[in-house]
């Protein structure tokens, strides 16, 4: 049984998880013959990697029931980013996903999940991402959660990183009623390069437990976490972001940035920016503010006729704005926009 | 090419190992029995309240575990301290009276010389007991009390039942519990209503005897609309055993009034120290922390300030250096418990040596706590890279109509910073050496003088190569 303090996730115990027979890996793309996307077949513990926390990870272990493997071999560039989607369902109402991703040297890829649910379903998602990026590769990994309010969501996410290898994560928290998410970035190689950035929509009730952490371990390394979150009704986020400067990793730069927008006196926000640092010659910095939309822009913006409400939401999207336009897809980007814009009209 | 490294010298200890030869008039046994607690009581010939509160804290003490969260405390063997040594000296009114062994520890501390010259009144604890205490005439006149917890026990009874450990009460943690059980000495200060005691009041603790814990206990009073600025100061000599330091300082700022208080820890290599201080801040009232940690084996260390009244106050400002063998946990922690609150904190931290340096800290607005405003800002500098140094702060909001920012950095010194400096024509060793002590001096800033210039001293930079 698990209990989280701070977001008050009471003894929860993992359902028993029927096969997830749907199609989850998106077969429209012609890969060239250099990839090779199937669904997981088997599992490796190669690594310490304890996730959302040990009982997690060993579940997953034990009970997949999906999960695509993607291994590119060496130098393969794709354009197309590759799209791995779950819709649970009645028939389908647990995913327990664990993909794997592999980045021979020089390759470069994009892949996007998107956890999604019929709106009657109680969905669970407990499900484990790891990525492989080896010399000179570039993955970008987006991770969309869009589950709806009565359904559960973990997620655990883990990279190992060669030299001048890059990981980029966007992450878009928008659903479930709690959800619990560990990005972990391992920076082992010289220059290698990890960067994250997210963003987070709390209304309702709405609990989250967001955890990013990089580890740099190779010299010159380079990670940038950048979150931003708005909270509103009884909304509670904690924020865990870590810079982890190992013996070793000199020249290294790190930083990390939290903006959360608050608009309702009953939300409840922790924030725990860590730095860790036992090498001398790094550069690490976090920052982390919080308040409310800044008054002056708010009056700006009635004073050019938009209501208040309207005028809130500009400057939360605004705020949004430049991560969701990373995501190279027209149509997700148009179903986020309409998601965030769909939770102001119900606030 | 190798890069030569500047060598900021340790603390210079000289002048605080020294140890005297270790006498006493009373010593309790090792360890803690209510036998013992009974026995330093009787001792202090106290009220029987006081007994049977030692009595109460011990139980809690018994049932309360080691904390695990932050420093390793495996090797503080709690069985092996002794509690209480009463020193073989009366506490005095004049440093001519005082024992002339004592008094040379302390002349070499500079104390009397510092009363001479800068401070309004001075308390001077020798192991458990206090063994100088003075104060000017002028403020006895107003009505301002500074003495000893143990002649405040006795002469103002009254006041001490109200206030004592009700801002750390026993059940806080383990080491509060031992407090409330075996305190002895410390400082009593009453501020009434409207007074200013603009010359700082100053007690300094000085621990001599080996394998011996100092438990000692500040409680601090400023009424409505005062003002008082209180200095605190802290010493022991090496020995081969662990020693324990288990203060409490409890701060009561009421409405409209100022405290400023002053500490530099400067504890020998081979002391825990974790003491607990808190301060609880009335409507406009306003508190300042100004805290050094420098010595010790251990230190676990957060001052808290509880801003319950509207328009409350909370100003911090500390640095920390960990040297070789160190670990200093230190932080602080705000509560905003009501509106139009304001806090900032303004922490540093150097490391060097295979010190480690650990920030820790806690800022929390509750529900209530509408339009208030707040400020967290940790600073790390790291001398080599056999050092350590982390920065965790707890942000935790429960209200949406604020204000607050953190930042926090880690690193050494910047090579773009040296070559701008040295692109408008300063030396290369000066631009470093403008570097650390501008990384210093908001700190030293808010010193008093005395221990600026002590700072300054503890931090002998040589300037050598660079910084790094």
């Amino acid at each position: 049984m698990i209990t989280w303090k701070r977001i008050g996730l009471d003894n929860l115990t993992f359902p028993d998880v029927p096969e997830y027979s749907k199609d989850f890996i998106d077969g429209e793309v012609n890969h060239p013959k250099e990839i090779k996307l199937y669904k997981t077949k088997e599992v490796f513990n190669d690594y310490e990697y304890h996730g959302l926390g040990k009982e997690f990870i060993e579940y997953i272990n034990n009970n997949y029931n999906s999960g695509a493997t993607l291994i590119l071999s060496r130098g393969t560039k794709i354009n197309e980013p590759i799209k791995i989607e779950f819709t649970m369902d009645d028939d389908n109402p647990s995913v327990v996903d664990y993909n794997i991703i592999v980045a021979e040297e020089g390759s470069e890829a994009t892949i996007i999940f998107d956890y999604k649910s019929d709106h009657a379903v109680s969905a669970f998602h407990n499900g484990l991402t790891k990525v492989y990026a080896k010399e000179n590769s570039i993955i970008n990994i987006i991770k969309i959660q869009r589950l709806n309010d009565s359904s559960m969501n973990f997620d655990s996410n883990v990279a190992y990183v060669e030299g001048r290898g890059k990981v980029n994560w966007i992450s878009i928290e928008l659903g479930s009623s709690i959800s619990g998410a560990n990005y972990t970035t391992f920076l082992n190689g010289e220059a290698s390069e990890g960067n994250l950035s997210t963003i987070y929509l709390g209304d309702g009730t709405r609990r989250m437990d967001l955890g990013y952490t990089m580890i740099h371990k190779g010299p010159r390394s380079i990670s940038n976490i950048d979150t931003k979150g708005v909270l509103m009704d009884q909304a509670r986020k904690v924020f865990r972001g870590n810079l982890d400067f190992k013996k070793g990793a000199r020249l290294s730069k790190g930083s990390e940035e939290e903006y959360v927008i608050l608009l309702d006196p009953k939300v409840k926000s922790d924030s725990i920016p860590g730095l860790f640092c036992e090498e001398d010659d790094v550069m690490g910095n976090h920052a982390a503010s919080a308040g409310q939309i800044d008054n002056n822009k708010l009056f700006y913006l009635m004073s050019r006729g938009l209501s208040e409400r309207d005028a809130k939401k500009l400057i939360v999207e605004s705020s949004f704005r430049p991560i969701i336009n990373n995501i190279p897809s027209e149509t997700l980007r148009k179903e986020i926009n309409a998601e965030v814009e769909r939770r102001f009209l119900n606030a | 090419m190798e890069r030569k490294k500047t060598i900021i010298d340790d603390v210079d200890r000289g002048i605080y190992d020294i140890k005297n030869e270790f006498t006493y008039r009373y010593k309790s046994e090792k360890g803690l029995t209510p036998e013992i607690i009974m026995e330093i009581s009787k001792e202090k010939n106290e009220p029987k309240w006081m007994t049977d509160f030692r009595l109460k804290s011990l139980e809690i003490y018994n049932s309360k575990p080691i904390p695990t969260w932050g420093a390793d405390l495996s090797d503080l063997n709690l069985d092996e301290i002794i509690t209480y040594i009463r020193p073989d000296a009366d506490m005095q009114n004049s440093w001519d009276d005082v024992p002339e062994e004592i008094k040379d520890t302390f002349e070499r501390l500079g104390l009397p010389q510092a009363e001479r010259e800068s401070l309004a009144g001075v308390g001077a604890q020798y192991d458990s007991e206090v063994v100088y205490h003075n104060i000017r005439q002028e403020l006895v006149d107003q009505g301002v009390i500074y003495t000893d917890m143990e002649t405040a026990l006795r002469d103002y009874e009254d006041i001490v039942k109200e206030y004592f450990m009700t801002l750390v009460p026993p059940s806080d943690h383990k080491f509060a519990a031992l407090h409330g059980a075996v305190w002895s000495g410390g400082s009593f200060v009453y501020v009434p209503e409207g007074v200013n005691v603009d010359i700082p009041l100053q007690s300094y603790f000085r621990l001599n005897a080996p394998g011996a814990g100092q438990f000692e206990h500040t409680l601090i009073i400023v009424e409505k609309g005062s003002f008082l600025h209180f200095i605190e100061g802290c010493s022991a000599p090496k020995y081969k055993v662990n020693n324990l330091h288990a203060g409490c300082v409890e701060l009561f700022v009421k409405e409209g009034s100022r405290l400023r208080y002053s500490t530099i820890e400067n504890w020998s290599k081979n002391m825990y120290n974790l003491n607990t201080k808190r301060c609880v801040v009335d409507k406009n009232g306003s508190i300042e922390w100004v805290s050094g940690s420098f010595g010790s084996k251990v230190s676990m260390l957060y001052p808290m300030s509880i801003l319950r009244g509207e328009g409350a106050k909370s100003e911090f400002t500390g640095i920390t250096f960990a040297s070789k063998g160190q670990y200093l946990d230190t932080g602080t922690k705000v509560i905003h418990a009501a509106p139009y609150t304001t806090s900032s904190v303004n922490s540093k931290s150097i490391s060097k040596d295979g010190g480690h340096a650990f920030y820790r800290g806690l800022l929390k607005v509750a529900p209530n706590a509408h339009n208030c405003k707040a400020t967290v800002s940790c600073e790390s500098l790291m001398l080599d890279n056999d050092s350590k140094s982390d920065t965790l702060p707890i942000i935790s909001l429960n209200n949406d109509n604020i204000d607050i920012g953190h930042e926090a950095k880690i690193g050494r010194i910047s090579d773009e910073a040296i070559f701008y400096l040295m692109s408008r024509g300063i030396s290369e060793e000066e631009a470093k050496a403008m570097i650390v002590r501008g990384f210093v001096e908001p700190i030293t800033k808010e010193l008093p003088l005395e221990y600026a210039v002590e700072l300054n001293n503890l931090i002998n930079i040589e300037l050598e190569g660079s910084i790094g």
